[in-house]
């Protein structure tokens, strides 16, 4: 009980816990901590968010039909997708600045900054936050009527997810810039096109995209969701072990396209320890 | 600092969004489906998928999933060609989750629990009845049903009051055989619709009331008081009178019941009451105690209630199939034992029947009453 509750919680909270520590790592290496104060109103604002939908949609005769729930998580997804698209490249560009240490030029580089970190950090949480808190509801009320075990398992989850997120970010901010780079976006391109091809499951399954039943693979036997490897295949990258053609060729194209242009060569890209001298 | 006030409105418009969907999808009941009596629970295990029940009202349906499993598991409602109607997933095990979903239309749905989230799960069989859109066809169904009938009143009293003023004309002439030979025939057609006849409560006595149920100081008159001159005692001089009044008593019936509106209850409870005069009266040979008739009238009764249920077979069909295939048994079982007794263009007369007869017919109608007296209370749902 506790542990597959505890897979729950590590899943869900596992990819916003990720990209959230990315987004972090990548403020603290670049010397732009000022704007951690706008991520943690994006994951503040969501997380309460989603609490408090939850909470109504648990305590109250409101709810969300099916069809508004997918189309809600599935539009979210795809937003999300084009926010940590726009990371990838944003850090990408930010790399080269801070490679040639052209601070002022960074400034501009960046001015997208806030506004997408706050929403890319509220995106993030708020994806699987809907979901993750009518999970927690349901927990709690079971724990008050039956059985505790369900709610240690599903906060053990979440405290798991926080850690990794948090050793990740530990081992990332060690990494010298131009690894540190390469790898989270690597890490990133991946993520994204997992919550893609996830978002557009959701929509085939509230029927606005056809396809639901046409899978490329089932992985059910060999890789399945309720394994520890499993769970954290698909907190990090959204994997699923029956995986739809739509879902299936959407991840590729993503991967296929964004993958190479973040990995493309930027012209003068010079090791971070060799830093050039400072211009005014 | 934000660089544009754009950041917080798109989060509000993000709130906005969800609490506005929310209040669309809102609805009116805490306690799950209406009238459905609280949720349908599920309860789910590794290899089971125990569906509390497999019908509900069209409505907000409310199913409480319990994982007794080892398994996390998912609970769906799919609708005809696996669509999804609700889902709700990560039911760990142990844990009570909720799914409430809306499904406006009657038909065939399935449930499935999902145990380890793989593959397509451990179905059952759920149907959906009723529904706002049903609705309406319910009623649409209930008025083709009492119109349908009214066409069959309206047919049967036609021919009454055409019938009746022959039979009055032969009375009135003095002819006692051919009078005797009119006689159970034009009945006939009142003893079809008596229920209907029987809701006049001043007519239906000056018209068929019995020598045995006349209360003091009531006039004997109708087509009983005839029976008895024709069968007993003979034309007398007032004979042409009371022949006249039963015409003018069967007018009156004839004008009024066009008025008449008839609701499907009214069937249902006619179809009963006719095989309940068939009990108490013909099968006692109490109704025709001059002529013995009774077998015509018994044969009318029976035609008058497999008129009211033909008229509310639709509605039967649909929603008890089992109901009508027994009232189809019992009904040709009936007509099997009347036409054992046919006797040239009518039937044996009441005194030349055996008791062994009488008694099957007396069984032969309770096991006919039995399933009618079912049919109100289908009807009425």
């Amino acid at each position: 009980m506790v542990f597959s509750s505890a897979l729950i919680g590590l899943r869900e909270g596992l990819e916003a816990a990720l990209v959230v520590s990315i987004l972090v790592a990548f403020l603290v290496k670049t010397d732009r901590r000022h704007a951690l104060r706008y991520v943690w109103p994006g994951v503040a604002a969501a997380v309460l968010l989603s609490i408090a939908v939850g909470a109504i949609l648990t305590y109250s005769t409101a709810q969300l039909s099916f069809e508004h729930q997918e189309l809600l998580g599935g539009s979210l997804s795809i937003v999300a997708v084009g926010f940590v698209t726009a990371m990838i490249f944003w850090m990408r560009k930010a790399s080269r600045h801070i490679a040639a240490e052209l601070r002022g030029k960074m400034e501009n580089a960046l001015n997208v900054g806030p506004a997408a970190v706050l929403l890319l950090s509220f995106l993030a949480v708020g994806r699987e936050g809907l979901e993750t808190a009518v999970f927690f509801y349901s927990a709690v009320q079971t724990a008050q009527s039956d059985t505790i075990q369900p709610l240690i398992g599903f906060v053990i989850g979440i405290v798991l997810a926080v850690a990794l997120a948090y050793l990740l970010y530990r081992g990332a901010v060690r990494f010298n810039l131009a690894k540190f780079f390469t790898v989270t976006g690597v890490l990133l391109v991946f993520v994204a096109a997992g919550v893609l091809g996830y978002g557009l499951h959701d929509l085939q399954e509230a029927g606005f995209l056809p396809g639901l039943t046409t899978l490329a693979f089932d992985a059910s036997n060999v890789l399945p969701e309720t394994s520890w490897y499993g769970a954290l295949l698909k907190g990090v990258l959204n994997y699923s072990q029956q995986t739809t053609v739509v879902q299936a060729v959407a991840w590729v194209a993503y991967v296929v396209i964004v993958l190479p242009l973040f990995l493309k060569p930027t012209k003068k890209t010079v090791p971070a320890p060799a830093a050039a001298a400072v211009k005014e | 600092m934000f660089q544009s006030p754009k950041t917080p409105l798109a989060v509000l418009a993000g709130v906005g969004v969800l609490v506005a969907l929310s209040a669309c999808d809102s609805t009116g009941s805490a306690s799950g489906p209406a009238g459905a009596g609280g949720p349908i629970k599920v309860e789910a295990s590794d290899t089971s998928c125990a569906v509390a029940a497999n019908t509900a009202n069209a409505g907000n349906l409310t199913f409480e999933i319990t994982n007794k499993g080892s398994k996390v598991t998912e609970f769906y409602l799919y609708a005809e060609g696996d669509r999804i109607m609700g889902e709700v997933e990560n039911i760990a095990p142990g844990l009570n989750r909720r799914l409430i979903v809306e499904v406006p239309d009657a038909g065939k749905y399935q449930t499935a629990c999902k145990p380890g989230m793989v593959g397509n799960g451990i179905r059952g069989d759920f149907t959906v009845t009723g529904g706002a859109a049903k609705q309406n066809d319910v009623n649409a169904q209930k008025s083709e049903a009492t119109k349908s009938y009214a066409t069959y009143v309206a047919n049967n009293t036609s021919a009454l009051e055409t019938e009746t003023a022959k039979f009055v004309d032969t009375v009135k002439a003095g002819k006692v055989d051919e009078a005797k030979a009119q006689y159970a025939t034009t009945r006939a057609y009142y003893e079809r619709i008596e229920p209907v006849a029987e809701k006049f409560g001043d007519l239906d006595p000056l018209i068929d009331v019995r020598e045995a149920d006349l209360t003091p100081g009531q006039q004997f008159t109708g087509f009983h008081r005839l029976e008895k001159d024709l069968w007993v005692t003979g034309l007398k001089p007032d004979s042409g009178q009371v022949a006249d009044k039963l015409l003018t008593d069967v007018k009156d019936l004839v004008t009024k019941t066009k008025t008449l509106q008839l609701t499907a209850l009214d069937l249902a409870n006619g179809a009963k009451g006719l095989l309940d005069e068939v009990a108490t009266g013909k099968i006692t040979g109490e109704e025709e105690t001059f002529s013995h008739t009774d077998l015509w009238d018994f044969q009318a009764n029976v035609d008058g209630s497999k008129g009211a249920i033909a008229a509310l077979r639709p509605i039967l069909q649909e929603r008890d199939p089992a109901l009508v295939s027994t009232l189809d048994k019992q009904f040709a079982n009936v007509q099997a034992l009347l036409d054992k007794t046919r006797s040239g263009d009518g039937f044996k007369y009441y005194n030349q029947l055996s008791p062994d007869e009488i008694k099957a017919f007396a069984s032969a109608v309770d096991a006919l009453s039995e399933p009618l007296s079912k049919v109100a209370e289908v009807v009425s749902k």
